[in-house]
């Protein structure tokens, strides 16, 4: 071994401990990384706009054959779920969340409103929502009205829904439709999209923090 | 808050399911239960759990169940916000493995009850293998609204 060996040695050495400082420091952050990306709850956020949005003219009928347009939509904040009450899984799940949502939110001041608007006004009776509704809720409010009618809601908020056939002839049809739960704020102006998978602590909790950024 | 209402729920769906009315060495079933339906609804959703304890893999043909006018199974399937559902024509259970129908997911379509079915009740619910046998079990019918349940079990 030469002397002149020894520099090099050294810097090897030297690149050495950078180099495991390196990869350390590269663990602890990548592991650290890691770990906060799992401690992030899987629920999803909910989408809120920069500024509410307007909502154009509607005309719809509530549950009990009172009129049900932008007016009715004020006062108050309201949830919007749209479905059918043929639907045997994805409504009654999230009016079942809706629920649970109204519970948790009982210790607020203010009375929130819980919308269903019918996709199927076809059998959506305002008789058969007031059942289908009040199974869940007393206070929840069932919605339909004309297809087109229907639809002067539905396409603002970008509402998808579609008949679809099914081989059972004894259960009729089903229809495919837009699982988010849509927020307004009391002014009647879309505030917030809540999309599926729903839970019940995701929407109180966003709600909660919405409605301290709105006072 | 909900624990209790699900020990209880655990220990029923349990019982219900290793007391079933035929069994299967490979095929286990755990967790039956079927959603009561709102009063305007003729389409309950069931649910459940099948486990593969056998040494090969376990094909699912149908659910069917004397209770109801039909039964198919079905996916929820989630896709820009928009929920369709999708019939599902066999069920595979890898060895060892479980499947889960649940809310949200993958459920069983019953159709057209037969006679009332309110919690408190229950329905037969048939298994049928690929190999041509079946199992069957009884489902409870809960209820669930969203609110803590209001009964107390003993």
């Amino acid at each position: 071994m030469s002397t002149d060996n020894k520099p090099s040695g050294f810097k090897r050495v030297l690149t050495a401990i950078i180099v495991v400082a390196l990869a350390t420091a590269a663990g602890i952050w990548a592991a650290r990384a890691v770990l906060e990306h799992k401690s992030v709850p899987d629920e999803l956020e909910a989408t809120r706009f920069p500024a509410a949005r307007e909502i154009l003219p509607f005309s719809l009928i509530d549950h009990n054959n009172a009129v049900f347009d932008n007016n009715a939509l004020g006062q108050r904040w309201s949830f919007v779920f749209f479905g059918y009450t043929h639907c045997p899984d994805v409504c009654p799940t999230t009016l079942s969340v809706l629920n649970s949502v109204a519970h948790k939110l009982g210790d607020l001041e203010e009375d929130i409103r819980f919308v269903f608007v019918s996709v199927d006004p076809e059998r959506d009776t305002p008789a058969q929502l007031a059942q289908f509704v009040s199974y869940f809720n007393s206070d929840f409010i069932g919605v339909t009205g004309t297809p087109e009618n229907i639809d002067q809601l539905t396409r603002q908020l970008g509402v998808m829904h579609l008949r679809v056939e099914t081989e059972n002839g004894a259960s009729g049809y089903l229809v495919d439709h837009t699982a988010s739960v849509f927020l307004f704020d009391p002014d009647g102006r879309y505030h917030a999209v809540f999309s599926p998978p729903l839970s019940a602590d995701a929407i109180t909790d966003n709600f909660r923090k919405m409605l301290q950024a709105y006072q | 808050m909900k624990t209790c209402f699900f020990h209880v729920f655990a220990i029923l769906t349990l019982l219900a399911g290793i007391s079933p009315a035929s069994a299967d060495p490979d095929l286990q079933i755990s967790e039956p239960w079927i959603r009561e339906a709102p009063p305007t609804a003729r389409v309950l959703a069931g649910y459940l759990t099948l486990l593969n304890t056998g040494d090969s893999t376990i094909t699912v043909t149908a659910i069917s169940s004397p209770d109801f006018e039909g039964a198919e199974i079905h996916r929820t399937v989630i896709e820009d916000g928009v929920a369709r559902m999708l019939p599902v024509n066999q069920l595979e259970i890898p060895v060892s493995g479980q499947l889960t129908l649940e809310p949200g997911g993958l459920h069983l379509m019953l159709f057209d009850p037969r006679r009332p079915l309110a919690e408190g009740g229950s329905a037969t619910l048939t298994i049928h293998r690929s190999n041509g046998s079946n199992l069957t079990t009884t489902a409870p019918v809960i209820r669930k609204t969203g609110e803590d349940h209001p009964h107390h079990h003993h």
